[in-house]
């Protein structure tokens, strides 16, 4: 009989093992540790944001640059139902997450069928588009000046009143649903259709020799990774009461691509580690500079040459040795 | 038509060739990189930007327009230079996106580093006196910076063809884009060759900016807008190729100055029906055959 | 399964006037030839004949610039390449195509996915009946049982080779197609691999590509020799050896 391969720390396994009880445990303490309750809600967020774009990068091995037409559709579509549907908090959701999926089949419909490194272009642009259709449609979005007055002041839930406007409570709804999305996503990833996800990444060719639909793959996990980033978007536009136009800017596409490679790409958690590292960079370098976009830069330049598995990522790998 | 509408499309096309000549500026060097390194440089948009205040920054220093004309691109040039060496060459061989990102990284810190030095907002940028005034093309009065711009574009391309077609450097370039592991064999050193076709590259990416400032002044924001344009003309015309560059960026040009006309607030989308209409039917672009120039 | 009209159901694959240009290059013209079934033939020309196109070609790789492509008598020149596992047909490639950072079990289990489940996203794949005791066989009979826990990338050459084998089986294919299965493999190697696929090409047609002659005349019951793009001679491996125009373009050429 074999040995495994690499002996690994006992307690790591444990937590490997419990993972979803223990990242629970931590998101529910996780506020009480942060400066300012809102932040930890934009980390949470952010990061859900994060996850979906690692489902499609860090899984997948499809790099986009337009992840911010996804974000910004859900966010939109979330308070478009509100402003001017009227339609309740949780029909508004729902919206954002179709909106994110229906973009994405959109842009994924275009963008897949260009190879490899064209993917990067095309959705940067295709996102562009999307800012500009957005941009002009002032009276569904209010153009420049953003939607405003997206405001959900009571969550009902089965007879329950949740006041949102408490910060504390309102961390907790998001949570509850980061925690949903990402119990969806592992089931996701431990389905037939996650070992797909995985050969396809590593090998197409070989990928397509064994009798697999490499481009419908490539479409429905994108597809996927829209539901993910709408529903991120919508808690967004929650959350903030209002979206902003710059939802829909390049930067918003960049910055989660950033906050990915930061915290570890094709790992579980990794996308939340980016998320923080990037959030509190930015809480914490603006309180004696003002260019903390720089230092986030550097930083990630520094990760790219010598840190490419991420900060997370690199962890994993050092505790596995 | 009446005949005088004729006039006005025409002074139109005439606006959408001045605006082509700087997506063609641009996006020639785009694909130069693509086609020599196969490296789809997020940066490149920061070097237009950057182009585009290194000149700002001349002028005040009380030098005249011509000295930017040459002075900016021998200086963005060196910028690529230094960055080729240092931050992408480390990065070949580790997969494809890994230029990509770290080209996209340096974008950000370079826009940083503008704000940082000249401001958030952005600054005007004069028509060199010389070159302001209209001149009369047949069919009305057209702003002579924008023929200027055009001729200059036309010169660097008539130099650019030049250079590939008729030096032995340029022959270098050439056969490499098509097949990097020949040229090596036949012992050329291929890292200075990539070092230099990025300078090449990133020179003219500067000079674009330059040249664009007059006509949208200078924002740190100006690089990340016409990259995601720029996506579009090599989409149109294909990665790699520099005719298709050329074409594609004319093509642009006009599309977005003609839609102006008719439905101002659709300029900028129409491109990109552009684009996704070639995505449907020839996904390789027009000219595209990646690795190659034409 | 359908019987062809007119030719017996002998014939597994044919192609019909198939040429492929790349540009103006012509890498193949108009080859026309049978394969028969659970019989081996080979494919073998110097390097450049292009064998490797034409190997494409009948893989599913590439449609031809013209001609026809025929499956057990189903016209298959513009199937996509995912549908051929589905259809019967498996392929190794010239140069080692396997999942590198995916374990050797896994490499094969995916394969045997394929024809299970595609899209599920729900059902943990851990509970798909008999994948991975199915895998293991196909280890175990390619000889790769005690690696299979090993990740991919880090099998020796002739392991992967083997693996890719596995993989190529995990489909069931009543049409094996292997390019160079023995590239780059030392003469022990050689022979553990030439005994496989004698082995399996009891059960199934074997199509092969090589360019070592020697090799290959012991077991094939059939030869294509190619030579720049055309089909210069085909037969049983002694018809072959004593065709003239083969003997001129081996001639003075060293055997591998």
């Amino acid at each position: 009989m074999t040995q495994p391969a690499v002996p690994s720390a006992g307690w790591f396994d444990f937590a490997k093992r419990h993972r979803a009880i223990l990242a629970s445990i931590f998101v529910l303490v996780f506020p009480l540790v942060m400066p300012f309750t809102a932040l930890a809600v934009n980390i949470l967020i952010y990061g859900l944001y994060a996850v979906g774009f690692n489902l499609l990068f860090g899984y997948l091995g499809l790099l986009s640059f337009g992840h911010a037409a996804l974000f910004g559709t859900g966010a939109y579509l979330c308070g478009i139902a509100i402003v001017h549907l009227g339609w309740p908090w949780y029909a508004a959701i729902v919206m954002g997450i179709l909106g994110g999926a229906v973009m994405a089949a959109g842009i994924g419909a275009l963008a897949i069928r260009t190879r490899g490194i064209y993917f990067a272009m095309v959705t940067m642009a295709l996102s562009q588009c999307v800012f500009y259709l957005f941009y002009q449609a002032v009276d569904w979005t209010g153009g420049e000046n953003g939607l405003r007055g997206v405001n959900v002041r009571t969550i009902d839930i089965f007879g329950l009143k949740l006041d949102f406007i408490n910060p504390l409570t309102r961390y907790y709804v998001v949570a509850a649903f980061v925690i949903l999305a990402l119990f969806v996503l592992s089931r996701i990833l431990a389905s037939p259709f996650g070992a797909v996800i995985e050969a396809v990444r590593e090998n197409e060719a070989r990928a397509r020799a064994s009798g697999y639909d490499v481009t419908r793959t490539r479409l429905i996990t994108f597809i996927l990774s829209g539901a993910f980033c709408g529903l991120a978007g919508a808690l967004m536009a929650l959350h903030l009461s209002i979206v902003p136009i710059e939802i829909l800017h390049i930067e918003t596409s960049g910055m989660v691509v950033m906050m990915s490679l930061l915290g570890g790409m094709g790992t579980f958690f990794g996308p939340f580690v980016g998320a923080a590292v990037f959030l509190l960079l930015e809480n914490l370098v603006s309180i004696w500079t003002v260019h903390w976009q720089l230092i986030v830069g550097a930083v990630f330049v520094i990760c790219v040459l010598f840190f490419p598995a991420g900060i997370w990522g690199t962890i994993l790998k050092r505790i596995n040795k | 038509m009446a005949g005088l509408s004729f006039d006005l499309i025409a002074l139109q096309l005439f606006t959408g060739l001045a605006l082509g000549a700087i997506y063609v500026l641009f996006a020639i060097g785009l694909s130069l990189i693509f086609g020599m390194l196969t490296v789809v440089n997020f940066a490149h948009g920061a070097f237009y930007m950057v182009g585009a205040y290194v000149g700002l920054f001349l002028l005040s220093l009380g030098g005249n327009f011509w000295l930017c004309l040459v002075a900016v691109p021998l200086i963005v040039g060196t910028i690529g230079l230094v960055v080729e060496r240092f931050l992408i060459r480390p990065l070949y061989g580790r997969g494809i996106d890994y230029p990509l990102l770290l080209t996209f990284g340096l974008s950000y810190v370079m826009v940083e580093l503008i704000r940082i030095a000249f401001g958030k907002s952005g600054y005007p940028f004069d028509t060199p006196e010389i070159l302001q005034g209209a001149v009369n093309i047949g069919v009305g009065y057209f702003p002579l910076y924008r023929l200027f711009v055009i001729g200059i574009a036309a010169a660097v391309l008539l130099g650019l063809w030049l250079f590939l077609e008729r030096t032995s450097f340029g022959l270098i370039i050439r056969a490499g884009a098509r097949d990097p592991q020949i040229v090596r064999v036949l012992g050329v050193n291929v890292s200075r060759v990539w070092l230099f076709v990025f300078g090449i590259g990133s020179g003219i990416a500067g000079l674009a900016g330059l040249l664009a400032a007059p006509l949208q002044g200078a924002i740190p924001e100006m690089g990340a807008t016409i990259l995601a344009e720029a996506f579009v003309v090599t989409v149109v015309g294909g990665m790699g190729s520099i005719g298709g560059a050329v074409i594609a960026g004319l093509l642009v040009g006009v599309v977005v100055s003609m839609t102006s006309l008719f439905a101002p607030e659709m300029a900028k989308v129409s491109i990109f029906a552009l684009m996704a209409i070639v995505l449907l039917i020839r996904p390789q672009g027009f000219f595209g055959r990646a690795g190659l120039m034409s | 399964m359908t019987t062809l009209t007119g030719t017996s159901s002998k014939v597994i694959l044919r192609t019909t006037g198939v040429s492929k240009k790349f540009g103006k290059f012509v890498a193949l013209n108009n080859i026309s030839a049978e394969f028969s079934r659970d019989a081996i033939t080979s494919i073998i020309g110097p390097n450049g004949a292009g064998k490797s196109t034409y190997f494409n070609l009948l893989s599913g790789a590439f449609p031809p610039s013209s001609g026809k492509v025929e499956f057990e008598g189903r016209d298959v020149t513009n199937v996509a390449q995912h549908e051929f596992a589905h259809m019967g047909i498996a392929k190794s490639f010239q140069i080692t195509n396997v999942f590198p950072l995916l374990t050797t079990r896994e490499n094969v289990r995916v394969g045997l996915q394929a024809f299970v489940s595609r899209y599920d996203i729900w059902r943990p794949r851990a509970k798909l009946p008999g994948l991975v005791e199915k895998a293991d066989a196909l280890l175990a009979m390619v000889g790769l049982w005690d690696r299979r826990e090993r990740l991919a990338k880090e099998l020796a050459h002739g392991e992967q080779r083997a693996l890719e084998i596995g993989m190529a089986l995990a489909t069931n294919p009543r049409l094996l197609l292997l390019d160079e299965p023995t590239a780059g493999m030392s003469p022990e190697e050689t022979r553990v691999m030439m005994d496989l696929i004698v082995k399996l090409s009891k059960e199934r047609t074997v199509i092969l590509v090589e360019h070592k002659m020697k090799l290959v005349m012991g077991i094939s019951d059939r030869v294509l020799v190619l030579h720049h793009g055309e089909l210069l001679a085909q037969g049983t491996p002694t018809e072959v050896r004593q065709n003239e125009q083969v003997k001129r373009v081996y001639l003075g050429q060293r055997e591998h």
